[in-house]
This record gives C-alpha cells, structure tokens and sequence, in this order.
C-alpha cells in the first residue's frame, strides 16, 4: 500500500517543485518586460493544477501588459484577446480571494477599457453586505463563525458560573454580541460559497468585438456586439452556442468558444 | 455713312492692336507615334491673324503629303461686362502618309504677324511598321461584325510603377484601356479589390494619347489611377479587372449603297476585357528598427516649436511639431511626448495639410501636445524623437527636437491645484489619467486554495464538537450552577434579616451590659450586612470598598460616611474600657443608617 503511493507522492512533490521554477521563471520574465513569456510560464503553472489568487493575479497582469505592448501603426492594443483573458483572470484571482484588492483595483482598470458597464448593487444594504462578504474568503468567515461560537458558549458558562455580578453580566451582554456575530459570520459564509459555486458568469474572450445572435444561428440578427473582456452570465449551453444574458438584462445567443466561464 | 465707315476704322485698328499686345503663339500637333501606310494629320495652328502668304511649310522628309496645306480660319469676338475679348486662329492643316519607318523629324514652320516672324518646334514621329498588318476594322473583309474586332485590337491593361516596394511605401497603378477601334461606350468596370493595400484614387489628366504596344499603334485612354500603399509584407495578389465595352464596327455595305448616305453600317460589338493578375513583392522593414519607430516610410524632416522656458505655475503652454514630407503621413501616429509627472497633459491636436500626388502623399502634420504646469520648479522636457524608414536608401532616420528645460515660477496657488494623476475635464468627459495596473506579486508561489469549508462534514463535526462540550460543561457544572444561583438569591434577601438579628443580639448585650460583646456584635452585623448584600466575601471588605460598593449603589455619600463612623465607633469602644459613648445611641444610629442604605438600594 505504502509502495504503491509513493510514485504518486513523488510526482506530486515534483510538479510542486516544476510549479515554483515556472513561478519564478514568470515573475523573472515579467520584470525583465517579456510578457509573452510571463504569459506562458504562469499559465504552464495553472497547468500545473496550482490555482492560487495571486497565481491568477499575476497572469492577468502578464496578460494586460502584453496587449497593451502593441506596435504603434503596426498593431492595435489587445490584437490578440489579451484585454478579456485579464479581465477573466482577475475574476479568477478575486473568486479565490474577494479581499484581493489589487486585483479588484486592476480589474475596474481594465473593464475601463472594455465597453463594459460595472455591476451595480441594488440597494445600500446590498453594496454593505457584498462589501462585507469579499471582507474575507468563504472559509475566512467560516472560521470568524466557529470561533464565534466557541466565544458564545464559553461566555454563556461564565453568565451562568460567575459569582459576581459585574462578571455575570458581562458574560451575559458579550455572549450575545458573539451569538450575532456567529449568525452574521455563518451566513457570510454561505453567501459566499453560494457565489463561488453557483458562479453562472463568464468572461467574453475574443480577439475584437464578437456578435451575439438573436438565435443559435449565425443568420439571424445580431443583437450587439460585446468588446472583449465583458461579463456575461451562462444561460445555456448547446454545444456551438451558449445562451448569455448581459448585465443590463439583454439576453443573446454567442458562440461558446467566444465565452470562457470564470 | 461716314460716321459708320469711321467706327469699323477705329473697331479694326482696336483688333489689331489688341493681337499686337498679346502674346502669338505658333505651335504644331501631330501624333507622335504613327504606323506604316496608316495616314494621319498635321496641324499648324496660330492664334492672330498672319500676313497673307507669310506661312511656310517645312519639308517632310520620309511622307508622302496626300492633301494641304488647307486653311481654316475662325475669329470671335466677345463682349463680357462691358470687356471686350477676341479670339483668332488660322490652322493650315496637312494630311501625310509615311513611306517608310523609323523616326522622322517635322522641321518648323515659320509665319509672320505683324511683321515679326514666329517659328514651331521641331517634332519627331516615330513610324513603325506593324506586324500582322491593319486592323480588322478597317479591312472590307466579308467576315460578320463581331469577327471584324480582333482580340489584340482593344487591350485592358493594369500597370504599376514598382512591383517590389517596402510596406508601407506607395506605388502608382493605373488601368489603361489601348484601341485600334472606336469605342462606344465603356458599359462596367469592376476594379479588382486591392487587399492589403490602402488604397486611394487620383486624379489624372485623360486626354487620349497614342501609344506603340506589340509593334502596333493603339490609342491610349487612361480608366483610372490609384495610389497603392501596402500594409502587409508578402507577395500580396492584385487580382484582375474585368470591363466591358461596346465596340464601334463601320461596314462598307456594297449591297445597300445608298446614293445619299452611303453604304456604310455601324455595328455595335460587346467585348469583356481582363487584365491579367499582377504580384506585388511587399518587403518587411529591415532589422534594427529606433525605438520611436512606429511605421513611418518616406522622406521626412520635423520640425518644432518649443514653449517659452518660463511658465507660471497652471499656466497653459503647448509643444507644436510638425513633420512635413512625402510618405505614408496617413498612417503616422503622433511621436510620443514624454513630459514631467506634474505637468498635467490634455489630448493632442492633429492638423494634417496632406497632398495626394501620382508620387504619393505629401504634406504636413501638425501635432500640438497642450499642458499644463502646475508645480513650480525646473522641468526638463525630453526631446521628441520621431523615426522613419527611408525605401530609397533602405535605412531608418530619427529625427528630434532639441530638449530644453522650463522653469516654472510659483503662482501661489500650487497646493491647492489638483495633481497629475487627478481628474482632468476635457472635452466634457472626465478621464483618470495615468492609470496602469498595479504590479504583481513576487513573493513564494502559493499554496494551493484551500477548499470551501462551510456545510462539509468537517465543518458540520467543528460545531457539533464545539456544542458537544458545552453540554458537557454545563452538565458538569450544572449543580454549582443551580447552587450558585440559590445562595447569591438568598443571601441578598436575608441580607437586611441578618442584619436584624445580629443587631438584636447586640442589643441583648446593651441590655446585659457587656460592653465588649455588644461592640462586637455591631461589627459583625455592619461587615456581614455589606457582605451579604453586594455578595462580596468579608475577607475583600475595608471601609473604603464600602464607599465605593454604596456610592456605586447610588447611596449617598453622607450616608455611606455614617456607616463607616458607626464601625469606627465600634472599633474605638471595643477596646477603650472607660469608654464614654451610648451604646443605646451607637445602636439607634446604625438601625437608621442600614434602613436608610435599605431604602436606596431596594428601589
């Protein structure tokens, strides 16, 4: 049993060891200004099975910085579909990581450049409450919840134990901001696994503009046309064409290699 | 009568006169290129009236003069506004047939106006001898009307000046339609789609000229010009033109020779005509391009005008440069204008003057770079560099500007002025300027994301373990819990009945006389009192805990100060054996003082 397992662990520890010299290998490239190299090291590291915020960070600034790396008369920015491969990266790194700032800094930079409009939250209550949830990871809260609730229970055993009033008593106020923070924590949590798991949305990734059709059909009427780099929510997919619904309510069918979900 | 033969004088002598002061010209027209055994026309033509008999015709060596010289004479007279013009021209015309090929000089005419003598240039003809004989038209064969029009007679042809250039260098493509035959009307033209060249149409002159192609002698009509410039490097396609004509065939009909018209029949032909593909070379830009390279081919020079080199601070100035010459200016980008991060930069201004010419594009543009200065201090302005890649000498220029430094003076206002990188207004839309991503994160590759955890079961058994040993602790603890509860209850209820009794006991005591006793007593129902009533052990107990227990009880101070003089008494009297105070006063006091305490404390 032990045998068998052993030339999984060792391929295991070598492509972690592989992982780290393309890491490395990106970042040296990014620094010296090489971006298609930058590009293909960390992309090669995703292959790799890492998957990390900061890993999806750094490729979508490789990627930004290679499209906008273009030749004055030669070639336009982003010829090559750069511009949605960082906006869906940046996505990635903040699905990973909601409190990467950097990378929510850099995404509304680069959905500047997109003809894309911001999501916006319906209500104050709403923006408080998203603002909240991408405070910290799902698992972040998760453990703000559990410790939470050991902190309850423990002040409720003090409420009940203590001799003296002024112990009682704050045991007693302290348990109950700890109940509240437990419930609060708790469904931050659920919230944003929900955004995590149930995450519809993809990231239009094309070289230039791309139509989305009024039906599955490249003959019928194009509807609009969406630059790279906006997101969309998958509807349906039916193989060559993906049923999509823009942010202002439209809703179109698009080619499915044209999308690539977050 | 008289009057009238007056006025033709003074109107004669005004017209002659009015020749004198103008300039004479005397020029001849002849095509310059004509076939063997093919007759064609001279032409003599000046624009006053000569002297009767003055002209002489030159001698034309190597034709055969068939008729002329015939005189054709025209003169107007014209009244605009009162402005009186006139026009003259006297033509002697000659038909001649060459006798034999090669090239043939007509010498000059001379004429005379007015005494003075004008001669024409001398004019070369070059006569070939065509191979396959005449045309179809003109033979009065017997053949149909559609075979009267031989393929070589109408010729469609695309040509270009350059067929290897550099990209983005400009060529010359014109069509030319050659025609042995009339032609009646051009009826389409699809010119072929130039992919991967910018494509531009000129303007040409389209007078019919008479040009040799194949030993033979066509007439020539220019369709169309274009100037080409490449955009992409390859051997790129220009794919063939198609047009098609209607042809004019004239028949000599015999059978129906009428006496009045002729016999002749006009026959309309249709012909599609084609040119053939023609491959372009398109050459890449060598290696070793300037930095500042950005796709300029041409010749260019720049040129610039600097702002002054002291500017109050948020005081506008701007950088005007300006590259003129002939190229691509189309397709120019403007040089990049690097300057400091406090001056605040607006969009740049482009003016093109550029001139579509058969040798390409040429002009001017102008770039006007507006700024800014807002903080005071001495700036550096890098100088501008532009670069362009010259296809005659296939070598890269850069040209740039001298730099220069501006000194900024303080206006006063600088803190207050927003900075670069702030907001700037222009044209009605706000734009952040210098915005770029942040810089990536160099650190260790990561570990891995960890996996959600909330609802797994790993969760699920944190908060059930967590639960678990609450239940535990409660029910471990659940009996000093209940007890706790209990003896807190009740000794705050019997706290004042405590008190009561022990005060009672210390009355017995008074009424017994011991002294000692009864101040002992007293002090315990005092201690045992504040102790039972706030729950704090006795051993805790001082008189200044007492204050603070019965200040924060919200009993007064004065009070609080009399139950702590009742325990001092008590202490005093214990131990002083002549004492002199009442214990029946000590005892009245405290049973006040603790109602009084009660009072507060049960509201």
């Amino acid at each position: 049993m032990v045998v068998a397992l052993l030339p999984i662990a060792g391929s295991a520890a070598d492509g972690r060891t592989t992982a780290e010299a393309c890491w490395k290998e990106g970042i040296a490239a990014y620094e010296e200004g090489d971006y298609a190299r930058a590009v293909e090291s960390f992309e090669r590291v995703v292959e790799l099975g890492e998957s990390s915020a900061d890993l999806y960070y750094n490729l979508a600034g490789a990627y930004f910085k290679l499209g906008q790396q273009y030749t004055l008369g030669v070639s336009r920015p982003f010829a090559g579909g750069e511009l949605g491969r960082a906006v869906l990266n940046y996505h990635r790194a903040l699905r990973l990581n909601p409190a990467l700032e950097d990378a929510r800094y850099n995404l509304d930079i680069a959905v500047d450049h997109t003809n894309d409009t911001e999501a916006v939250p319906d209500s104050f209550i709403a923006t408080v409450w998203l603002a909240l949830r991408d405070m910290m990871t799902s698992n972040g809260w998760t453990i703000v919840s559990l410790v939470a609730l050991a902190l309850t229970l423990v002040l409720a055993l003090l409420y009940l134990l203590a001799e003296r009033m002024v112990l009682r008593k704050v045991g007693f106020f302290v348990a109950l901001t700890m109940a509240i923070i437990f419930i609060c924590a708790t469904a931050l949590a659920l919230s944003g696994r929900r955004a995590v798991v149930e995450d519809e949305r993809a990231v239009v990734v094309c070289n230039d503009t791309t139509p989305v059709h009024a039906s599955p059909d490249s003959a019928s009427k194009i509807i609009r046309r969406p630059s790279q780099g906006v997101t969309v929510t998958l509807l349906r997919d039916r193989g060559d064409w993906s049923e999509v619904l823009f942010l202002d309510g439209e809703k179109g069918w698009i080619r499915t290699s044209h999308v690539e979900k977050i | 009568m008289k009057v009238l033969f007056r006025f033709m004088l003074v109107l004669v002598a005004l017209t002659s006169s009015w020749v004198a002061w103008g300039q004479v010209s005397f020029t001849v027209d002849a095509p310059a290129l004509t076939a063997l055994g093919q007759p064609f026309r001279v032409e003599f033509t000046v624009d006053a009236e000569p002297e009767r008999n003055s002209f002489k015709a030159p001698e034309f060596e190597g034709f055969e003069v068939l008729a002329g010289p015939s005189v054709s004479t025209g003169h107007s007279i014209q009244f605009i506004n009162g402005r009186q013009s006139s026009t003259y021209n006297c033509t002697y015309t000659f038909v001649l047939l060459p006798s034999e090929s090669g090239t043939f000089t007509i010498g000059s005419a001379s004429i005379k106006v007015d005494g003075k003598s004008y001669r024409t240039k001398s004019m070369p003809i070059e006569v070939i001898a065509e191979n396959g004989g005449g045309s179809g038209a003109q033979q009065p064969t017997e053949q149909s009307p559609e075979n009267r029009i031989n393929k070589e007679d109408i010729v469609l042809k695309l040509l270009v000046s350059d067929k290897e250039v550099y990209k983005g260098e400009s060529i010359r493509a014109w069509l030319m339609l050659y025609t042995r035959v009339n032609i009646d009307n051009i009826e389409s033209l699809d010119m072929p789609s130039f992919d991967g060249f910018w494509s531009q149409e000129l303007t040409f002159d389209n007078t019919p000229s008479r040009e040799q192609l194949n030993g033979r002698v066509y007439e020539a009509y220019k369709i169309k010009e274009l100037l080409l410039s490449p955009q992409q490097s390859g051997r790129i396609t220009i794919p063939e033109a198609t047009m098609s004509v209607l042809a004019q065939v004239v028949v000599e009909d015999k059978r129906h020779f009428d006496p009045i018209f002729g016999g002749r029949q006009i026959y309309h032909v249709a012909r599609e005509l084609r040119t053939p593909p023609i491959v372009i070379d398109v050459k890449d830009f060598p290696a070793g391009a300037p930095a500042s390279f950005n796709g300029a081919v041409g010749s260019f020079t720049l040129q610039s005008r600097m702002p002054s080199s002291e500017l109050e601070s948020n005081s506008a100035d701007q950088i005007e440069i300006t590259i003129s010459g002939s190229g691509n200016l189309k397709f120019i980008t403007a040089p990049r204008l690097v300057l400091p991060d406090s001056f605040e930069k607006y969009d740049t201004k482009v003016v093109d003057n550029v001139k579509l010419a058969a040798s390409g594009t040429s002009g001017s543009i102008t770039y006007t770079y507006p700024f800014v200065a807002r903080s005071a201090g001495t700036f550096r302005i890098e100088p501008v560099m532009f670069s362009y890649f010259d296809p005659a000498t296939g070598k890269y220029h850069t040209l740039s500007t001298e730099p220069m430094t501006i000194t900024v003076t303080d206006d006063g206002t600088a803190a207050a002025a927003p900075m670069a990188g702030g907001y700037a207004g222009y044209g009605g839309t706000m734009r952040q300027l210098d915005r770029d991503i942040r810089y990536i994160h160099t650190d260790k590759l990561p570990r891995r994301a960890a996996a959600m955890m909330v609802l797994t079961p790993i969760y699920w058994l944190v908060v059930v373990a967590i639960v678990a040993l609450f239940v535990v602790a409660y029910v471990l603890l659940r009996k000093r819990i209940r007890d706790n509860r209990n003896v807190v209850a009740r000794r705050m209820k019997r706290a004042d009945k405590v008190a009561v009794q022990r005060l009672r006991m210390a009355r017995r005591s008074m009424e017994e006389g011991k002294r000692h006793t009864f101040y002992e007593e007293m002090l315990r129902a005092m201690w045992g009192y504040i102790s039972d009533k706030f729950n704090i052990p006795v051993s805790n107990l001082t008189k200044e805990t007492i204050r603070e227990v019965l200040y924060r009880r919200g009993v007064s101070a004065e009070v609080a100060e009399q139950f702590c003089e009742i325990i001092s008494r008590s202490e005093e009297a214990q131990y002083a054996p002549s004492a002199e105070g009442d214990m029946g006063e000590v005892y009245a006091f405290a049973a006040e003082v603790i109602s009084k305490i009660e009072d507060v404390v049960k509201r």
